[in-house]
C-alpha cells in the first residue's frame, strides 16, 4: 500500500498510525503537525520521525508558527501547497487524515 | 463498469464527536449512490472499527431516551439491514474489556449480517484492497 | 490530469481544517486538476452566506466563491445544514446541496481522496 498520513496535531498521538503497516509510506506534517518537525522537546526529535517513512512539512504551516527551514530536522523534507499536490497524486495512491 | 471499494474508519467514542455517526450513514448511503452512477459502477464501503472507536458498537444504548437523539446502535442496526459489511477490532475490544456478546446485532429485525471481531490485520488488509480509506 | 475529492468534517473556525482545504483545493485547480469538495457535519457552516471577515476568526466564504469561479464543484449535505438553521436562500450561491450519495459518487470517480474528519 503507498499510503501518505497527514498528521495535523502534535500532541494527540496517532494510535492508528503506529499501527499500520505500509510498504510505501509517507507523513506529511501539515498545521499544528509541524511540530513534529520542528520542536524538539527535552532535546529529543518527536519520535515520528522515526518511523520508516517519507516525511515531509508545509512550509506555510511551518512559518504561519515561528519556524524557518532552518528549525526542521534534516530528515523531513519543506515542502510548498504546490508540491504537496504533485505528491498526493504522483507519489501514494491513498490518502489518510489522521 | 466498476466497483469501488471504500474503507471507513472510525476511531473515535460516540457521541461527544459526530464522527461514527457521520461514518455509518454515508457509508449507508451505497444503497442509493447508483442514481447518480451510470449502470454497473458501484461503491462497496467496509465500516471498520478500531481504538476508541470500538466503544460505539456497543447494545442497549439509551441515547433516545436521554438525549432525544437517535443512538449509534440504531444507525449500526440500519447497516447491518442494508447488509455492510461491518468489522471491530478484537484487539481492541479485548483492551477494553467488551465481550462479543455486548456487541451490537440486528438479528431480531431480520439482518443476515452480523458486525464481525476481527484482528487488527484483517482491518489492515481491507484497507489494503480499498481503493481509499476514510478516516472518521 | 486528475480528480481529487475532499471531505470535509470539521467545524469551520478554530480547528483551520477548512482553511487548509480550501488552500489544497485551490492549489490543485490551479495545477489543472479537477477537484470536488463536500461538507459534511459541523463543516456545513461554512456555506452560510453573509460572513463577516473579522481578523480573528477564519473566512470561508470569499475563498469558497473563488474556488467556485474556479470550477471546483461545492456541496453540501442539506439534512446538516437544515439541522444548524441554514436555509438554501441562505446558503453561498454556487453550493450544491445533496445528501451522502453525492459524495460516494464523486469519491467513485475520483483519482485521490483526502477525507479530512470531524473533531
Amino acid at each position: 500500500m503507498k499510503l501518505a498520513v497527514f498528521v495535523s496535531d502534535y500532541r494527540n498521538t496517532v494510535d492508528t498510525l503506529e499501527r499500520l503497516d505500509v510498504e510505501d509510506l509517507g507523513i506529511v506534517f501539515v498545521q499544528n503537525g509541524v511540530n513534529h518537525a520542528a520542536v524538539k522537546e527535552n532535546g529529543e526529535p518527536s519520535p515520528l520521525l522515526q518511523k520508516k517513512a517519507r516525511l515531509y512539512a508545509l512550509s506555510e504551516d511551518l512559518q504561519t508558527r515561528g519556524f524557518t527551514e532552518a528549525d526542521v530536522d534534516g530528515r523531513v523534507k519543506v515542502i510548498d501547497m504546490g508540491e504537496l499536490v504533485d505528491i498526493i497524486f504522483n507519489d501514494y495512491e491513498k490518502l489518510a487524515w489522521l | 463498469m466498476a466497483d469501488v471499494k471504500l474503507a471507513f474508519i472510525v476511531q473515535r467514542p460516540p457521541y461527544k464527536s459526530e464522527n461514527p455517526k457521520l461514518a455509518i450513514t454515508h457509508a449507508i448511503a451505497y444503497q442509493v449512490v447508483e442514481i447518480l452512477l451510470e449502470e454497473g459502477e458501484t461503491v462497496t464501503p467496509t465500516l471498520c472499527f478500531v481504538g476508541d472507536g470500538v466503544l460505539a458498537c456497543i447494545k442497549d444504548q439509551k441515547a433516545m431516551d436521554n438525549y432525544g437523539i437517535t443512538s449509534t446502535e440504531t444507525h449500526l442496526k440500519n447497516a447491518l439491514l442494508v447488509d455492510l459489511n461491518v468489522l471491530v477490532c478484537k484487539e481492541d475490544l479485548e483492551r477494553f474489556g467488551i465481550s462479543e456478546e455486548r456487541i451490537i446485532d440486528a438479528e431480531e429485525m431480520g439482518a443476515e449480517v452480523k458486525i464481525q471481531a476481527v484482528p487488527f490485520a484483517e482491518i489492515q488488509k481491507t484497507m489494503e484492497s480499498a481503493n481509499h480509506v476514510l478516516f472518521f | 490530469m486528475g480528480t481529487l475529492t475532499i471531505g470535509c468534517f470539521s467545524s469551520f473556525i478554530g480547528s483551520m481544517n477548512l482553511d487548509f482545504a480550501f488552500k489544497l483545493a485551490s492549489a490543485a485547480a490551479d495545477k489543472g486538476h479537477k477537484v470536488n469538495i463536500w461538507f459534511s457535519g459541523n463543516a456545513t457552516t461554512v456555506t452560510k452566506k453573509g460572513q463577516k471577515h473579522l481578523k480573528d476568526y477564519s473566512h470561508g466564504e470569499t475563498p469558497l466563491r473563488e474556488l467556485i469561479e474556479k470550477g471546483v464543484e461545492v456541496c453540501t449535505c442539506e439534512a446538516c445544514n437544515l439541522a444548524r438553521g441554514i436555509q438554501k436562500p441562505d446558503a453561498v450561491e454556487g453550493v450544491q446541496w445533496n445528501a451522502m450519495q453525492w459524495y460516494l459518487a464523486k469519491i467513485y470517480g475520483s483519482d485521490r481522496v483526502l477525507h479530512i474528519g470531524g473533531e
